[in-house]
């Protein structure tokens, strides 16, 4: 604003020089008029100074005045500030003795109360993950509220809340010696909300319609597990909610939830299936593939012994089986020597041979392999968790863990398709043997009774 | 009773603890040692009565020199074989599959074990100890039941050689 009008003032001036100028242009010069004009400002000027010398002179005494006022109202504070130091380190004092008075009175007290806060804080956590929260609700608030008002230095418990702690702790032990159904909200399959009986048994399971439920603490919400254990445990579930009076018998998670829900994150048998990859399924499919050649074999060598053994009861040589097919052979050359009858008889069985072990083979190959691509699914799963441990160190064995139990899948699919395969071959083999046998030692030897019995 | 209970409930314990592969391997060793005492009531008891029968329908023959009676003997020979041989080779296959199972054991508890590993880290030895015990009881079952067998099996495949070599050498032939 100064700097503006300044401006404005130089402004004015230059505009009044040019002024000048101009009329000195203007006009012819005249030195006398000039000095005159001088003089008569200097006077003038000179008034004007000796005024503004009489008032500043007249304002002179005002400031000393002023000046004396300050000083005496200054000295006035210091002696308050004086007098309000003192007070404060009097009541310094007394602070530090009402303190100490205070910590003798409360003497013992002063211990209960340290222990009063760890025990609400302690029970306010054993209330939150309690089972029993999801029948009686907010007990945890009660206790976390009075934990943090006995960490304040300023109030003190009452005897109501003293009172109170007693019997929730008093209550959460009752309620865990006791079996307790009530009504409330329940997440069931496919996360709809259904009003349900529950059963409470203690302070470890919660169980609905023969389910066991999970408690979430953080949301006091009860939601059924996703994947139940074994039918022998829930069924006792469903015992325990049906019976009224009296004992039953019942499977409990003794650490309250943690096992069961472990069990949620435990794959089930289809899902390790899956994990074994593309080798799990070649597996399988080798393994479909010999049970389906082995259902063939065993049904056709059923067929065929079932006509061998009629065969060997009937005097006549039919044409539909093997042994007829071999007896056949006797008739056909019937005045032949016994050593060329013999070779014809070997020659008809060895037309015969494959027919019955047709296949056999490939499911004892099947058998072998097996476990064979068992132990490459193995190897390239290792491969797997090795590339894996490239990348991202062996820091985390979580990560190792699942590429390696993905490795024993295979194994385990190799031993499970090996195990009855090589039991098949051995029963198919023995029947096929036992009809080989009876056309190749006995063909011979009923023909040589019969022709005995002609005789 | 409560004893028989106890017992039971022993036994599923010990069941728990092997898993499902145990179950397996406790049925397969129960058929081979039925299948195993079936053969040798057969030796000592069935079977005698069968060697005295041929022998005598051999003995009562009036020739024993033809082609012809050559072959009939070959076929009592190896009828009694069969009788002699019949489910040998089950029992075998059964001793063969005793390791194999207890192998199948060893690697689903191994499963577990790391399925265990991955859900809660190598931090608790007690939530891996379960998988262990279904690795290690089944791998010891299928020993213990192979061992068992494997006895039995060979005694009873000497025992039925020599059955039928006896048996062809009182069947002589007249030259």
């Amino acid at each position: 604003m100064k700097l503006f009008t300044q401006m404005t003032k130089m402004a004015v001036l230059a505009a009044s020089i040019s002024f000048t100028c101009a009329s000195v242009a203007a006009e012819p010069m005249d030195l006398d008029s000039l000095l005159k004009n001088l003089e008569q400002g200097k006077s003038a000027q000179s008034v004007q100074n000796t005024q503004r010398e009489q008032q500043f002179t007249a304002r002179q005494n005002e400031q000393v005045q002023i000046l004396k006022d300050t000083q005496a109202k200054r000295s006035q504070m210091l002696s308050e500030s004086d007098r309000l130091e003192t007070q404060f380190e009097e009541n310094e004092i007394k602070l530090a003795n009402l303190t100490d008075t205070l910590s003798k009175r409360m003497g013992s007290l002063k211990e209960l109360f340290g222990v009063l806060q760890q025990v609400a804080g302690d029970s306010s956590n054993k209330f939150a993950t309690s089972v029993v929260s999801a029948e009686i609700p907010g007990r945890s608030v009660f206790m976390d509220d009075l934990a943090q008002k006995m960490g304040s230095t300023s109030q003190l418990a009452s005897i109501e809340d003293i009172e109170k702690v007693w019997y929730e702790l008093q209550r959460e032990m009752t309620e865990q010696g006791k079996v307790s159904r009530f009504n409330t909200q329940v997440i069931i399959e496919g996360g709809n909300k259904a009003e349900q009986e529950v059963v409470r048994v203690g302070a470890f399971n919660l169980i609905s319609n023969g389910k066991y439920l999970e408690y979430s603490p953080s949301t006091n919400t009860l939601s059924e597990l996703t994947r139940q254990p074994v039918s022998r445990y829930t069924s006792t579930a469903g015992d325990l909610q049906q019976a009224k009076n009296g004992i039953v018998q019942f499977a409990l998670d003794p650490t309250g939830g943690s096992i069961l829900g472990l069990l949620v994150q435990a794959p089930d048998t289809a899902e390790q299936v899956h994990q074994g990859g593309a080798v799990g399924y070649v597996i399988l499919g080798v393994g479909l593939l010999a049970l389906l050649i082995a259902i063939e074999r065993f049904v056709s060598l059923l067929l065929v012994g079932g006509k061998i053994r009629r065969q060997l009861k009937d005097t006549v040589a039919r044409d539909d089986n093997p042994l007829g097919r071999v007896m056949k052979v006797k008739d056909d050359y019937p005045n032949v020597a016994y050593d060329t009858l013999e070779l014809k008889l070997s020659e008809a069985i060895l037309r015969e041979m494959p027919k019955i072990t047709r296949n056999l083979t490939l499911i004892k190959i099947i058998s072998v392999v097996a476990p064979l691509l068992g132990l490459l699914g193995t190897v390239t799963g290792m491969i797997n968790t090795f590339q894996a441990i490239t990348l991202f160190g062996t820091g985390d064995p979580k990560l190792m863990a699942g590429g390696i139990s993905q490795a024993l899948v295979t194994t385990v699919l190799g031993l499970v398709v090996a195990i009855p395969t090589v039991f098949i071959y051995t029963i198919l083999n023995t029947r096929a043997k036992s009809l080989l046998l009876i056309l190749q030692e006995q063909s011979a030897g009923i023909i040589a009774k019969r022709s005995e019995k002609g005789a | 009773m409560v004893l028989l209970i106890d017992s039971i409930n022993a036994i599923r314990d010990f069941l728990d603890t092997g898993g499902q592969v145990l179950l397996v391997i406790g049925v397969l060793i129960f058929a081979m040692w039925l299948l195993i005492l079936e053969r040798f009531i057969y030796f000592f008891n069935g079977f005698r009565g069968y060697k005295k029968a041929i022998k005598n329908s051999w003995l009562a023959r009036s020739e024993r020199n033809s082609w012809n009676a050559e072959q009939i003997r070959q076929v009592m020979i190896s009828r009694a074989s069969m009788r002699l041989n019949a489910n040998l080779a089950l029992i075998n296959v059964m001793v063969a599959l005793c390791p194999l199972l207890g192998l199948l054991g060893t690697v689903t508890g191994m499963i577990e074990v790391f399925d265990v590993m991955a859900i809660t880290g190598t931090g608790s030895a007690r939530s891996m100890a379960s998988g262990v015990s279904k690795a290690t009881i089944p791998t010891m079952a299928g020993m213990v039941g192979a061992l068992s067998g494997v006895f039995a099996s060979t005694y009873l495949q000497r025992r039925a050689k020599r059955e039928v070599a006896l048996l062809e050498d009182s069947m002589v032939l007249d030259h």
